[in-house]
């Protein structure tokens, strides 16, 4: 350009000014129009739109506003503007079928304004986009927890097991049941005595061939869906032990260095010979085994597999080990020295001890050994002979190396202990802390926690946690309880609402405890909140039953519901036993709510008993329910012995308020008057069934007396 | 002009291959997490019906408490309805609790039978079940009723159409 021409305005530079400035205006527009497209302005614009359409426009739009929503807890770290678009989560009237954003959250105990969103939903609460909120970004790395693992969120705080929580409560059962509290550890998830089988005698139990076999495959079949198969029969609990990917070597080793731990193990007891010489050449002798076999009630604990219309089926209990081919696994010797001392053996089996006599002892285990067994069963096991020192060797470094000793006991071996990573935090863990290896999977914690669990080689080629077969239920229960393991919480107010789990314990002394422990009481009763739910909870038995009736039942068990498989064994209780517990359990297993002061029994007259009985039968039709005698209905427990069975103020205490002493009893509470409540106490107390033989005896002689009298006259 | 041909040609097979993105299988539905979201239908078993929200907590309270004596099969075995006279009515009987009022309902099973001079043998649930948990069971009831239940329509107004 000349230089005269400089500073003169050509219509050229008039040209390029304004198309320039047209352009800068252009670019200078598209910021508020990026505005105006926002898409959480867009929502808003959308809810407005959507609510016209609806019957109850006022009330959806009486708190809207265009601007961000925000819920700021400062006590709880939360921003959450989740809101701004999910402007319908408080209104009633959108509950179903209403297209998201705008849905209605289902009822929950608790106000969104008070816990906003991404306490329990996980995501981004400041976010302002869907993206950005929902899922991770480089910067931000909590993903939304998928709605099918919501509950893990409850799980954080609610340390106790919640009814509305069923997969948390399963997958906190599972992670308790597999013993993975014996590599990790996982609070809250309380770790047994035992965990896995106490090896110090195993070999004088099994053989090196039948160790071998367990180890290689301790599940034999699983289907595709999962579904496991333990020695052909299909059960619905797994064996605990997963499988431990072993070579040929190692599981010769293992087998040899187990097979030959034989601590302290005595000579077999001797059954008396008189015994033996008078069955072994009985032919009743295996009718006779089977027949007590059933009437000890073994199959309450254990299974049997039954051919039922050409199906074969489990039947019986499953605390423990089904037994249909036991006979070919276990050395005989081995069975008599168990049945006799299970503890013994096991320090903590949950077997209890029986008080058997040598001829029944001698008549089972003849039954077990020639009945319950299957000579296929070692079939495919190579002959491996008396191990080499060298297999011993090997065995002891893989039983280490392991972590075999995490969960099984060998007396002089060292316990392992956190044998594998600390999983008290998984639950909060952020993508980039997780080591996904070859594995092509998402890259979040949700992924990380189910690729590990169903193949832990998958996500780590050199993994040493074993194999577990899971179904998708399963799965996904303990994902969840492993994602609400959080570590312990971050911010003062979450710490303040933390719900502890109560802790369970029942451990009673003295002459009871001793008796408790050898009949392993707690297998399948509850005490205090501890012990098994397969039988009634004894927690408040001393206020509900009288002494009597505890001591005639401790002593035969049978007499009541006859119909039920799965019975109290015949545990051949001698006197003194029976006192003890009944005793133990009249003074201490009191509910606090019956109070034996303020019923007496002696202040019941005939008025009151009369009044309590038309009060049953007419005015509260009682017998809809409970049966007296043969008739009424079947939701409640038969009342016809209720005189001898209940105390008096138990029974007040109930018909005042039923859920205050069993919290989930069907009874409804009613508002029965206090004159009504001791009239049907009256009443109850009257009703007596005997089963003991004197009464027919007194009936029979009444009626021979009434004979003589007739014959007499 | 070629080249441009073969620009597009190749932008329009790419297109349609960029759809094909795999999708994920969709997870096995839980039987826990399900239990309560449908009831099958108690006349016809392959038909299921679904529950809304509160429907679903009717129905936990249903087989908690109602169940004994309002249905044929019970969790535990036989029924005790066929136990008592006069027979109580079984939950999905639209035929007889169709024409019952909301209010009706939610009164019977608050104060039980005698209150409205039905059987004692309903015993009233108003101590122990909350108004929000009542309602509930009548609106599972409501749901599975056979043949189903018609909401009563609102009073006609005298402006409204005729």
């Amino acid at each position: 350009m000349p230089a005269e021409e400089m500073g003169k305005i050509t219509s050229r530079t008039r040209l390029i000014f304004a198309v320039s400035s047209v352009v800068f205006l252009g670019v200078l527009a598209i910021s508020p129009f990026k505005d105006f497209r926002r898409e959480w302005k867009q929502y808003k614009r959308s809810y407005l739109r959507f609510a016209q359409t609806r019957a109850d426009t006022k009330k959806l739009l009486a708190d809207y506003r265009p601007d961000i929503d925000q819920i700021w807890l400062p006590g709880m770290n939360v921003v959450d503007r989740c809101t701004t678009c999910h402007q319908g989560i408080t209104q009633a009237s959108l509950s179903d079928k209403v297209p998201q954003p705008f849905r209605a959250h289902p009822p929950i105990p608790h106000n969104v304004r008070d816990w906003g969103c991404t306490v329990c939903h996980r995501g981004q609460g400041p976010a302002t986009e869907v993206a950005e909120a929902h899922e991770s970004t480089l910067a931000w790395e909590q993903p939304i927890l998928p709605i099918r693992f919501i509950q893990a969120s409850c799980g954080t705080c609610h340390s106790a097991d919640l009814p509305q929580t069923p997969q948390l409560t399963r997958g906190r059962e599972l992670l308790g049941e597999l013993n993975c509290q014996g590599c990790h550890r996982l609070p809250g998830i309380e770790r047994p005595a035992m965990l896995g089988h106490d090896l110090t005698k195993i070999g004088t139990k099994v053989s090196r061939e039948w160790i071998y076999k367990w180890l290689k495959e301790p599940r034999t079949i699983v289907d595709k869906d999962g579904n496991v198969a333990v020695n052909g029969y299909e059960t619905e609990e797994e064996p605990r032990m997963p499988k431990f990917r072993l070579t040929e070597t190692e599981l010769r080793g293992l087998s040899g260095y187990l097979s030959v731990q034989k601590a302290r193990a005595g000579a077999p007891y001797k059954i008396d010979a008189r015994v033996v010489t008078a069955w072994s050449k009985n032919p009743d002798l295996i009718p006779q085994g089977e027949l007590r076999f059933r009437q000890m009630f073994c199959s309450t604990c254990h299974s049997l597999a039954v051919i039922r219309a050409g199906e074969t089926k489990l039947i019986g209990g499953d605390i423990g080990p089904e037994l249909t081919k036991v006979g070919s696994k276990v050395n005989p010797d081995w069975l008599v020295t168990w049945l006799r001392d299970p503890q013994g053996y096991l320090p903590h089996t949950r077997m209890p001890r029986y008080g058997w006599s040598d001829e029944d002892l001698f008549k089972v285990t003849q039954y077990i050994t020639t009945k319950l067994t299957d000579s296929d069963l070692l079939t495919g096991v190579p002959q491996l002979g008396q191990p080499t020192e060298d297999e011993i060797q090997l065995g002891h470094r893989l039983f280490l190396e392991k972590g075999c000793a995490s969960c099984h006991v060998i007396e002089g071996l060292n316990p392992q202990k956190d044998f594998g990573p600390d999983l008290s935090a998984i639950g909060g863990k952020n993508a980039s802390e997780l080591e996904f290896g070859a594995a092509k999977i998402p890259h979040n914690l949700v992924a990380y926690i189910q690729a590990k669990l169903q193949d832990p080689v998958s996500v780590n080629p050199v993994a040493r946690m074993p194999q577990y077969n899971w179904n998708q239920a399963d799965l996904d229960a303990i994902t969840i309880a492993l994602l609400s393991m959080k570590g312990a919480p971050q911010t003062s107010a979450l710490q303040n609402l933390v719900v502890p789990r109560k802790e369970v314990a029942f451990r009673p002394t003295g002459a009871f405890a001793e008796v408790y422990e050898r009949y392993k009481c707690y297998t399948c009763h509850k005490f205090n909140g501890y012990g098994g739910d397969l039988a009634p909870d004894l927690t408040y038995e001393g206020s509900r039953a009288q002494r009597q009736w505890i001591v005639d039942f401790l002593k035969n068990p049978q007499t009541l519901r006859p119909t039920l498989i799965l019975r109290m064994p015949q545990f051949n209780m001698s006197d003194k036993d029976a006192a003890t517990l009944a005793d133990y359990m009249t003074m201490v297993l009191q509910h606090p709510n019956a109070n034996p002061a303020a019923v007496d029994a002696k202040q019941f007259t005939p008025t009151m008993v009369a009044l309590g009985k038309q009060l049953y039968e007419v005015k509260f039709q009682c017998q809809s329910c409970h049966t007296i005698g043969g008739t009424g209905g079947y939701v409640g427990p038969n009342l016809t012995n209720a005189g001898g069975w209940l105390t008096p103020k138990w029974i007040e205490a109930w018909l005042k308020n039923p859920q205050s002493l069993v919290p989930d009893a069907i009874e409804p509470r009613r508002n029965f008057t206090e004159d009504e409540v001791n009239a049907l106490t009256a009443y109850l107390m009257t009703l007596h069934q005997s089963i003991k033989p004197q009464k027919t005896a007194s009936a029979a002689a009444a009626r021979s007396r009434a004979a003589a009298q007739g014959a007499g006259q | 002009m070629k080249f441009r041909r073969w620009i597009s040609l190749l932008l329009m097979t790419i297109a349609p291959i960029s759809g094909c993105r795999k999708h994920p299988e969709a997870p096995k539905p839980d039987p826990l997490l399900s239990a309560f979201d449908t009831e099958t239908d108690w006349t016809d078993a392959q038909k299921i019906i679904p529950l809304s929200y509160q429907q679903s907590q009717g129905k936990r309270i249903f087989y908690q408490q109602c169940v004994w004596c309002h249905a044929d099969a019970t969790p535990a075995g036989p029924s005790n309805r066929s136990n008592l006279t006069p027979v109580p009515p079984l939950l999905n009987d639209g035929a007889t609790l169709n024409g019952e009022s909301e209010e009706f309902m939610l009164n019977i099973i608050t104060l039980g039978g005698s209150a409205l001079g039905k059987s004692a043998m309903m015993p009233p649930y108003g101590k122990m079940l909350s108004t929000e948990e009542i309602r509930s069971v009548i609106a599972f009831a409501r749901g599975v009723a056979q043949p189903t239940y018609q909401p009563p329509g609102r009073p006609a107004s005298q402006y409204s159409a005729k």
